[in-house]
Order: structure tokens, then C-alpha cells, then sequence
């Protein structure tokens, strides 16, 4: 081989500036692949990192994003035993999308027309052709329609769930309950009421447990509405209370209303007669008139006479009485009679200042003390004189709601212990609020003999329920219609304690302008129309609530029978 | 040499095994635990249906309609005060039946005084026996009504109850007497029994005839009925009684 010369091996210049230019590109090149091989291994290694942090935290495919629970969309109702009264549902509603319609618009409003015929075929054809983005054809639709519905196969037309609010005894206990309004708000009742409770997430999980018992007041409703349609009253209240707990068993008002079907309530039937109505409610109150006396130290005992005139002239008025006595009259006699005159004497020496106050302590001056918003507020006389004093002790000239009365009894047969009224039931989450003394005990306990006179003898006797020792006192006041007492319209009412040799329950009832009826022999007052359904609806309730029936057995009568002339059994009226 | 060089390898491949074993742990964890959000899911799902169903067993059975019913086909009313017993004792009084005297016994056992003493012939020993020892006093005869058969009993609890009924009344003793014979007669091995042992022990044989019979009546008597009317009623039962009890 030919040796190499060294012109040969020796590089040229340029040649060399080329090797040293390659070189410096080589370790660029070499730089940037650096780079790009450390950038792509650093995408390699977050990407197989986030695969390994999904691997083990992630969510996997098929994970329900945590399990719901069942926490309804407003909270329940329940009654005092736990049997829903209020519930939220899923319910269906079926709304179109007139502008996304694709169909024939004519062909589908003929068949819309045909499945639901509440709008005819022009309407649904106007609705169609307005073009508005979307209407509701119908909510709380029936699986059937919705069904039917979807057969049309319109993809302009939605179906869809929504939460709505179902009340499964329809109008039982609808005052109570109240409805809430279209965007799921309480409108009315423990509804509005309770609002905030029932849709608030974080306890709408709990129902809210009412003190009404459901048996009770379903017997309480329909007793009631069968002596309303039979005497063609315009309306009727009445309220069962606990005595002990001031716990409100049952409260209705009828004309009833639905209050799945809010839209149709009228006024009336809105209006709750138990807590907003205000009724001077007569004789009921003569009762309190006795054990103001009483504690006052002006009446010490059922044997104290008064006068009973046939009338009784006084401050420029005159008291009447329905059957006046006409002879001194002892204060068991005042009451088994449901005497006017007599009362207006014992009242009148109480004495305006007292009565205002014994008022006030039983919560007769305030509207009453219950969570419900429906409250009314207490008429009284404007000008509290002497004579009005007298009017007030027998019921006449002041108005409270029949859930007032009901709290009245219960605080006069609680031993005169007073317990705010309450429809929420009485337990670890609502414990029992401390009462407040009205009466003494010893007045409380001798009334129980009084009224028991007043249903075995007096004007209450056909309010009797045999077993169930029910004493009470008959109402009837007369309505004031323009401005004027009317002669022929009243408000009857019946106040009651059961059993009365121990008291548990008091109930009272109320009807608003009964008629009279052949076997009433033209009355309408209290003791024909009121007092029966009375003694009816004991005879039903009592056995529910637990009180057992005694024939042998009564409250000690022989504080008041002495002070009765002659046992003789007359019909009276109130 | 070639293990050594293969090194890395091994540990790369244990290492990605040992990854591979984790996640694939994980992997199984994480599919339980969907398996068990799923079974949670369908818990509630199935809660809400079971509402659901509630909620329209409740509104088509609302108190409402149950009172419409109960107007229109069933007429269901609420128990009257009368319709409550306060306890068992008032409860078993309502199914007592009523109390009736029995007429048949003690026609038989007023005839039978006198065929008894006349059947010395029939062979039927124990009725004679027992005839004539309800001959012999009035003191006897009462032990013989209220005697028992039964070994334990003892000669001083008898002379203890006898006395009583003899004061009460001497009269009825035959009566209960009586009913020994018509009884004892379908019962030849009881009668054979006391045909043998009639010296020894008199009055257990003739107890033996007389329980026999007596036993077969109080089947018909009402135990817990009150004490009938007058004094030889009174005495009959209480010795129907005490038999019964030492029963």
C-alpha cells in the first residue's frame, strides 16, 4: 500500500473549520435531543404518574359519585303515632317544547286533544304554533297519560320526574298541615310554619312530628261534618287537647279543603275557624267567670245564694235569662242552668280590673299561643266598664278562637296550671315547657263536680257519653250580623272534660248558624245541635285515647248536689 | 457473569411485579368497593320504592275512605261503654254458662232410697253394704257421702267434714247415698272388690261404690255455680264439693 504523504493526511484549513463547525453542531444536536428525550420523559412520567394517583384515588368507571341518601326533597310530616301526613313524591309532568316540534303541528294537537281533554284542539294548536320554548301540558300526571303521551313519540315533547307534595289523607287535618305553593315553599299551616325546618338540607331528614293523632281527628272531622251538614251550618270548628301537656290531639275547621289542590281552596275553606276565627262563645266562659270568683275568695261555695230575678236591671241594661228562676238560686243552680243573671252578679263583684287581669293570665287578651301563623286576635270590649265586666262573665262581648277556649278548659282542669297549646308532640325533641299557674288546685278540683252537674242534670245532657263521665258546659251566643245581635242565628258550642273524675282530654266544638230541625222542636241552641255530636264523638275518641270506661264511676258529686233544688230532670236549653 | 449482568433485569422485572401485585390489589379493592356502592345504591333505591309504595297504600286507604266504607258496607260503630270487661274475671263470667238446677239427679236420688234397700238379691254387693250402712246412724251415713276411695285420705280429715253436713241436715244423707247403686251396677270388678274385703274395711268399700257414683254425677254439676237455693241444696253441693276437691 502506498504510504500516506503528509500533504495528504495534513487537513486543509477549511476543512478543518468544517470539522470543528460539525463538532459544535453534533453537541447541539446532542443537547437538543437531550432536552426533547428529557421533555417527553418527563410527559411519560406525569401521565404514568397520574395514571398510578388515578389508579389509586381515582374515580373508577361505574363509581355513583358517592351513595345518595334518602333525604326526601322537603322534609315529612308525621302525626303523633308516625303515619305520614305529608310526604314529597316523584311525580311526573309532561311539558313541550313548541319551537322544537318536528311533527305536524295540527296532527299532534288532534292527538294531544285526544289523550288530555281539559284544552281542546284549537289550544293546543295555538300553543303549538306560538312558538314559545316551553309550556307545561300537565303536572302530576298519571302514569297512564305519561304513558300515552310518550306513544305520540313527539321529540319535541319532555317528560320528566319532579319532587311534589302529596298529602295522603287529603283533607284530614288540612288546616293543620297547610300546602306549600307552586315553587315547593309552605303557603300555609305547619307548611309555612315550619318552612325553614322542611327545606333545610341538613334537617329536612327528620319529619316533623305533630301532636295531632290522626284516628282522633279523623273521628273529630267526621262527627262534626255530619252534624254541620245535618243542621245546615255554614261552618264548624273543634279542637281536642291533652290537658296535661296543652298537646293539640286534633283541630279542624270545615268547610274542609284539599290541600293537594291548592288552587282551588276558596277563601272560606281557607279560613281556619279553630285558631283565626274569633267567636264570642257564650255560656262556655262561665266556667272561668266561677273560678275568678272562686280564687278571688267571692264565691266559697256552690251553696251561696244570689237573687235570680225573672230580669236584672243594671248599669242602664237589662240582663235576660232564657228560663229565668225567678227565686234565689244557689251558685251550683247558677251553672247547672246556665243562669245569665246570676253570673252577671258573681262577674260583677270580681270587678273590671280583676277580670282584665285573670284575662290576661289565661292568655285571653293575646292571640293564641300556637305555631301556627293563622292566628286571630281576641275581640274585646273597647270600653271595659261595670257593665260590659258583666257581659264578659257570661261569654258575651268578648270573642277568642275555639283553640283558646279548648286552652282555657285544659288550664282550668290541669289543677289551674297553665300549658301553652302546642301541635308539635310532646317528647325528647320538644320537651314539655314549664306551665304557669292560673287557679289554685282546690278550685280546679271542685269545678270537675260542678261541670259533671251541669252534663248529668243541667243543659249538657245530652253531651253525655255514657261511661266516659264527660263534663262541660254548652255555648250559645248570638251572631252578630250587621253590627246587631241577631235573634235567630247562632254560634253554638260545646266545651268539654273527659273523664271528669280524673280529666285527660278536653274537646271543644263549635257550629256556625245551625238551623233548626224538627226533632231540636225549633231550637238552635247549643244543647240540641252540638251537644249530641258531642257525646258522639267521645264515645268514638275516648276509647282511642286510652280512657276506659266506668259505669260506676263519677266525680264527687256531693260538693254541688246539695245545693240543687229538687233532683228533677227539665230540659233546658243554654 | 451472566447473572450478574442480567441483574438490573431481574429487578426491574421484581420490582414491576411488585407494582403489578399492588395495583392489581387496589384494582380488586376499588371494585368491592363499587360493588358495595352499587348494593348501597339499590338499598336506597329500593327504601324509596318501598315509600313510594307506602305513600299510595296510605292515600288509597286514607281514614277518609275507610269511614266511607265503613258508611256505605261494613257499619262498623264505635264500642259502647257496656261492650268493655275490666278483666278476666268479668271476661270468664261472659262465656259462664247458665246456671241451671238439674232436675234429672235428684229425682234419682230421691227414688233411690228405697229400691236400695230391697235389692239384697241383685248381686251387686257394694250397693248392699252401702244400704245398710246408710241404715245404721245418721253420723255414718255422712261419712260415706263425703268418703273417698283413695288411700291417702285419712279417717280424721273425714270425721272433721262430716259432722258439718250432719248438722246441717240428717235428712239428705240418703239422697247421696242413692246414687251409688245405679252407678256401681255396670261394675262388676269393684263390686267384686268390695264383696272381698267388706269386714275388713267396711267403709272403704262402701266409699269406693259411693265415689264411683258421685264422680260421675259431678260431671254434670256446675262447680263454680253459687250455692243453691236452701238448706238441703246447700249441703248436697257442699259435699259435691268437697269430693271434688279431694279429686
Amino acid at each position: 500500500m502506498n504510504a500516506p504523504t503528509a500533504a495528504l493526511v495534513a487537513p486543509r484549513p477549511e476543512r478543518l473549520r468544517l470539522v470543528g463547525q460539525r463538532r459544535q453542531i453534533l453537541s447541539m444536536m446532542h443537547q437538543r435531543l437531550m432536552l426533547g428525550m428529557l421533555l417527553y420523559a418527563g410527559i411519560v412520567a406525569i401521565i404514568a404518574l397520574r395514571l398510578v394517583y388515578l389508579a389509586a384515588f381515582g374515580v373508577h368507571a361505574g363509581e355513583q359519585g358517592g351513595v345518595p341518601a334518602l333525604i326526601p326533597d322537603r322534609g315529612d310530616i308525621i302525626d303523633r303515632d308516625g303515619e305520614p301526613l305529608a310526604r314529597t313524591i316523584n311525580a311526573w309532568s309532561i311539558a313541550i317544547h313548541p319551537d322544537k316540534v318536528i311533527g305536524d303541528k295540527l296532527t299532534l294537537a288532534g292527538k294531544l286533544a285526544q289523550v288530555m281533554p281539559e284544552r281542546s284542539e284549537a289550544d293546543y294548536f295555538a300553543m303549538l304554533k306560538s312558538g314559545k320554548p316551553f309550556v307545561y301540558l300537565q303536572r302530576r300526571a298519571s302514569p297512564d297519560l305519561v304513558q300515552a303521551v310518550n306513544a305520540i313519540g313527539e321529540p319535541g315533547i319532555e317528560i320528566q320526574r319532579e319532587p311534589v307534595r302529596l298529602y295522603p289523607q287529603t283533607t284530614l287535618a288540612a288546616h293543620v298541615i297547610g300546602f306549600t305553593n307552586i315553587d315547593g315553599h309552605g303557603a300555609y299551616g305547619i307548611e309555612r310554619a315550619f318552612d325553614n325546618q322542611l327545606s333545610d338540607p341538613a334537617r329536612r331528614g327528620a319529619p316533623v312530628q305533630l301532636s295531632i293523632s290522626m284516628k282522633v281527628q279523623q273521628a273529630l272531622e267526621h262527627e262534626l261534618s255530619d252534624a254541620m251538614t245535618h243542621f245546615s251550618a255554614i261552618g264548624a270548628a273543634g279542637v281536642v287537647m291533652d290537658v296535661h301537656t296543652g298537646e293539640v290531639l286534633a283541630m279542624t275547621s270545615l268547610p274542609a279543603m284539599n290541600p293537594n289542590a291548592p288552587g282551588q281552596v276558596t277563601p272560606d275553606q281557607m279560613f281556619n275557624r279553630a285558631t283565626q276565627g274569633v267567636y264570642e262563645l257564650g255560656s262556655t266562659f262561665k266556667p272561668f267567670t266561677l273560678a275568678m270568683a272562686m280564687d278571688s275568695g267571692i264565691v266559697r261555695s256552690f251553696g251561696q245564694m244570689y237573687p235570680c230575678p225573672k230580669e236584672l236591671p243594671a248599669y242602664g241594661h237589662t240582663v235576660h235569662d232564657t228560663e229565668p228562676y225567678g227565686r234565689p238560686c244557689s251558685v251550683a243552680e247558677i251553672m247547672k242552668n246556665s243562669s245569665n243573671i246570676g253570673m252577671a252578679q258573681i262577674a260583677d263583684q270580681i270587678g273590671a280590673a280583676r277580670q282584665q287581669a285573670w284575662l290576661k293570665k289565661m292568655g285571653f287578651l293575646s292571640p293564641v299561643a300556637i305555631e301556627l301563623k293563622e292566628r286571630g286576635r281576641p275581640l274585646t270590649p273597647r270600653t271595659w266598664g261595670p257593665f260590659e265586666t258583666m257581659t264578659v262573665g257570661f261569654g258575651q262581648g268578648i270573642a277568642v278562637a275555639p283553640l283558646q277556649l279548648a286552652m282555657g278548659y285544659a288550664t282550668l282542669f290541669d289543677g289551674g296550671v297553665y300549658h301553652p297549646p302546642t301541635i308539635l308532640k310532646i317528647g325528647p325533641n320538644h320537651p314539655l315547657p314549664p306551665g304557669r299557674r292560673v287557679f289554685t288546685a282546690d278550685t280546679s278540683y271542685r269545678m270537675r263536680s260542678l261541670l259533671r252537674l251541669v252534663v248529668t242534670m243541667g243543659t249538657g245532657r245530652k253531651a253525655d257519653a255514657p261511661g266516659y263521665r264527660v263534663g262541660g258546659k254548652t255555648g250559645t251566643a248570638q251572631k252578630v250580623i250587621n253590627g246587631r245581635y241577631s235573634q235567630s242565628v247562632n254560634i253554638t258550642s260545646f266545651a268539654g272534660v273527659f273523664p271528669m273524675d280524673d280529666p285527660r282530654y278536653v274537646m271543644v266544638m263549635m257550629l256556625d248558624s245551625p238551623k233548626a230541625m224538627p226533632e231540636t222542636f225549633g231550637f238552635t241552641t247549643a244543647a240540641w245541635n252540638i251537644g249530641p255530636a258531642f257525646g258522639r264523638t267521645v264515645s268514638r275518641i275516648a276509647p282511642m285515647l286510652g280512657v276506659e270506661p266506668d259505669m260506676n264511676r263519677e266525680p264527687d258529686m256531693s260538693e254541688v248536689l246539695p245545693y240543687v233544688q229538687g233532683a228533677q230532670q227539665t230540659t233546658k236549653k243554654d | 457473569m451472566s447473572v450478574r449482568s442480567f441483574h438490573s433485569v431481574y429487578m426491574a422485572g421484581t420490582v414491576a411485579a411488585a407494582a403489578l401485585g399492588c395495583y392489581l390489589v387496589s384494582l380488586r379493592v376499588a371494585s368491592e368497593r363499587a360493588a358495595l356502592e352499587g348494593v348501597e345504591t339499590r338499598i336506597v333505591q329500593t327504601q324509596s320504592d318501598i315509600r313510594m309504595l307506602q305513600t299510595e297504600i296510605g292515600t288509597r286507604g286514607r281514614l277518609d275512605q275507610l269511614e266511607q266504607w265503613n258508611a256505605s258496607a261494613l257499619s262498623l260503630s264505635a264500642p259502647a261503654a257496656n261492650q268493655f270487661v275490666e278483666d278476666s274475671f268479668q271476661l270468664a263470667k261472659l262465656a259462664a254458662p247458665d246456671h241451671h238446677l238439674e232436675v234429672k239427679a235428684p229425682v234419682i236420688m230421691a227414688s233411690a232410697p228405697a229400691p236400695a234397700t230391697q235389692p239384697v238379691l241383685g248381686n251387686d254387693q257394694s250397693d248392699q253394704t252401702a244400704v245398710t250402712t246408710s241404715q245404721d246412724s245418721p253420723q255414718q251415713l255422712v261419712h260415706e257421702a263425703s268418703l273417698k276411695i283413695e288411700p291417702r285420705e285419712t279417717p280424721e280429715v273425714e270425721a272433721i267434714v262430716s259432722p258439718a253436713a250432719a248438722r246441717n241436715k240428717p235428712a239428705p244423707k240418703p239422697l247421696v247415698s242413692k246414687p251409688a247403686q245405679p252407678k256401681s251396677k255396670p261394675e262388676p270388678a269393684a263390686a267384686a272388690a268390695a264383696k272381698a274385703a267388706p269386714k275388713k274395711t267396711p267403709r272403704l268399700s262402701i266409699a269406693s261404690a259411693h265415689t264411683e257414683t258421685k264422680s260421675v254425677k259431678l260431671a254434670e254439676a256446675d262447680p263454680l255455680a253459687p250455692l243453691p237455693y236452701g238448706k238441703a241444696h246447700a249441703a248436697h253441693s257442699q259435699q259435691f264439693r268437697d269430693s271434688d276437691r279431694r279429686k
